[in-house]
């Protein structure tokens, strides 16, 4: 690894792991959206259980509103994009202004979703550009560990929140093999034992989720 | 000059400085916000043979300025001489005692020099102001140029314009020529500082390390990067974009949690470089801008080719008693005050203000300075559509190294409001490219 330091290793895997997040709970909160809109109003209680967030809403409505936009409520998907940004805007000399760029335009469109009368439209804008970020970090990032670091932390978000939404064993082996590869080319300190538990408990017919979400919580020292 | 292509596509551009997060930090009751700096496509043109009569000004005057702060903290000659008068020295705070007797990496005190002036209707150019702590601003013409040339990068070529974009370059050499032996690193203090985004976006240009006080190290009277590994990589050069009293808790402000203990020792014995020097406030006080000139001649023995704004000293008894006679034709600045703030126009004071401030003028002398209004030359900006004229100034960059390099171009400033002649970012102020022609 080059020149990097101790905090912008961290700063680089919390910005994997925040893009992950927004990613997937965007993704997430369209389809129970489309669901608690319809027949099951009472849905939303379900996705706080899911995520392991408090449910803090009073209704359907209330919980759609507050769990995008809500700068003040710390589970919001625009809080966890305000931390990726935090995160992002302190790397420009490893990252680079281009792929700085679409954290910069995420959040851009966030705040117009925020103020639109069809968010979830406007809101694919911001899916477009964090998948547009992890392009053009594969694409533009010269440096493989600073490459690597933001791969590792979206890989570790994804178990973590595959794991909390009790999602199908392929898809977590899937995501295990994929942090394997990751976590050896990166040098940077992790627990040996807990990736071997690691793995040996995404392999169990019967994950057992809340244990695979400690163990990678705690995977990176 | 053809640059309709560019104001066709004015939105765009600021579009495009929006997406790469050009912006300008500010602390508005007490909350940290981050501003767009507002970008006008129309350029600032200068001519060639224009431009050349200020790159000599300018190389000249910053060679005057470095030479005076290598006198201050070494023989004082131009003291004894009675050139500048001790007061006008010591009684600022920009002189610094723990400088004293320190020579930097070769006697390079200003590296980063940047030069306000405006220009006058009658088309004369005046400095206004010197700024040898830490200037800042080259960034944004760097960008913006980059942006402009997506739109039609022929205009630069048809119009004869000076290349810009080898400030990166420039500046690299300028930290390269005194670099003790080791990396290079932009010191900031952080996201929350106003110039942030032009701390990284340097870094990322030079190919600097960005770091903050908490990365770096001194040890064995030599300063650390600390690796992620644990690993401490040798840096030979510091382009600190943080304040001399917060750079060494141990030399100059205790509270400080932003520098790096000890960096000072290590800078006194030639062990690394500080970029600019410590202690250059010495030579940029509002008080010390008035004797400049008269540095040009003492120094270099020549006549000074960039004129001061016509300034006045209440220290002087002639000169108090010329500021009271003219008092609503002059403009007053308090020393000690920047960005735009300590700036009041005599002529737009009650007349309780003016009492006010006539007796606080007569019982501190030393801490303002008074100058003629210049009648700036407007400029063309684009307001909602509409090509209005407004104020604007000009930051010229100088930078040392082997020999002074003026950069061809510069940060034009100007002001949106049509009743101001304040220019700064944080006073609501939007800014310009500046092209050099080179024919």
């Amino acid at each position: 690894m080059g020149i990097i330091s101790v905090e912008n290793t961290d700063r680089l895997l919390w910005l994997g792991r925040y893009s992950e997040r927004v990613f997937t709970t965007l993704r997430l909160f369209a389809d129970y959206f489309d669901s608690m809109i319809g027949l099951n109003r009472e849905e939303y209680e379900q996705f706080c259980i899911s995520q392991d967030i408090p449910n803090i809403y009073t209704s359907i409505e209330d919980f759609t509103g507050r769990y995008c936009f809500d700068a003040e409520d710390p589970n919001s998907i625009y809080s966890n994009l305000m931390r990726a940004y935090d995160n992002a805007i302190v790397l420009r000399e490893e990252i680079g202004s281009e792929t700085l760029a679409y954290i910069q335009l995420a959040v851009y469109a966030m705040n117009k979703a925020a103020v639109s009368d069809a968010p979830l439209v406007k809101l694919q804008r911001v899916i477009d550009n964090i998948v547009a970020f992890w392009g053009i970090v594969d694409d533009s990032i010269d440096n493989a560990n600073v490459r690597d670091l933001i791969k590792l932390g979206k890989r570790i978000e994804r178990i973590d929140i595959y794991s909390r939404l009790k999602m199908d064993g392929a898809e977590l082996k899937r995501e295990m093999k994929r942090l394997n590869v990751r976590i050896s080319s990166v040098g940077i300190r992790y627990s040996h034992k807990r990736l071997m538990h690691l793995n040996y408990l995404v392999e169990e017919d019967e994950p057992d989720y809340e244990e695979i979400v400690k163990e990678v919580e705690a995977l990176i020292q | 000059m053809n640059y309709d292509n560019l104001l066709n596509h004015s939105e765009e551009i600021n579009e495009l400085l929006a997406r790469y997060g050009v912006k300008f930090g500010i602390y508005k009751n007490n909350e940290f916000k981050e501003q767009l700096f507002p970008y006008d496509t129309i350029p600032r043109v200068i001519g060639a043979e224009e431009f050349s009569s200020l790159e000599k000004g300018l190389a000249q005057r910053v060679l005057a300025l470095n030479l005076f702060i290598k006198d201050i903290y070494s023989e004082k000659k131009i003291i004894k001489d009675g050139v500048v008068p001790e007061e006008f020295v010591y009684a600022g705070s920009g002189f610094l005692a723990e400088c004293d007797g320190v020579m930097p990496p070769e006697g390079i005190y200003s590296h980063i020099s940047g030069i306000d002036l405006v220009q006058g209707k009658n088309g004369e150019w005046y400095v206004l102001e010197d700024n040898l702590r830490i200037p800042s601003g080259a960034s944004y013409p760097m960008i913006a140029r980059e942006l402009c040339r997506r739109c039609n990068p022929k205009i630069y070529a048809e119009n004869h314009i000076e290349e810009n974009r080898n400030y990166a370059k420039l500046l690299r050499k300028t930290m390269d020529h005194v670099n003790r032996g080791g990396h290079t690193v932009i010191l900031s203090p952080g996201r929350y500082n106003a110039a942030y985004f032009e701390h990284s976006y340097l870094a990322e240009k030079t190919g600097a390390h960005l770091a903050t006080g908490a990365e770096l190290i001194v040890e064995n009277d030599h300063l650390y990067f600390l690796d992620y590994s644990g690993k401490k990589e040798k840096v030979g050069a510091v382009y600190r974009r943080i304040s001399d009293e917060y750079l060494d808790p141990m030399t100059f402000n205790k509270e400080s949690v932003i520098g790096i203990p000890h960096i000072f020792d290590i800078y006194r014995k030639g062990n690394v470089a500080l970029i600019n020097a410590p202690g250059n406030g010495v030579a940029d006080d509002k008080g010390i801008y008035y004797f400049v000139p008269k540095m040009v001649k003492y120094y270099l023995g020549e006549e000074p080719i960039l004129q001061n704004a016509p300034t006045y000293l209440p220290y002087y008894p002639e000169d108090m008693q010329y500021v009271l006679e003219h008092f609503d034709d002059l403009v007053l600045k308090d020393v000690a005050e920047a960005g735009g703030y300590g700036v009041v126009f005599g002529s737009k004071m009650t007349k309780e203000e003016k009492e006010k401030f006539i007796a606080m003028l007569k019982a501190e002398p030393r801490r303002f300075i008074a100058q003629e209004v210049i009648d700036f030359l407007d400029i063309d900006i684009l307001d909602e559509g509409k090509i209005v004229p407004r104020k604007a100034d000009l930051r010229a960059f100088v930078l040392m190294a082997d020999k002074p390099y003026v950069w061809k171009s510069g940060l034009t400033r100007f002001s949106r409001n049509p009743d101001s002649f304040i220019v700064n970012s944080s006073q609501g102020g939007g800014f310009k490219d500046t092209w050099v022609l080179s024919q």
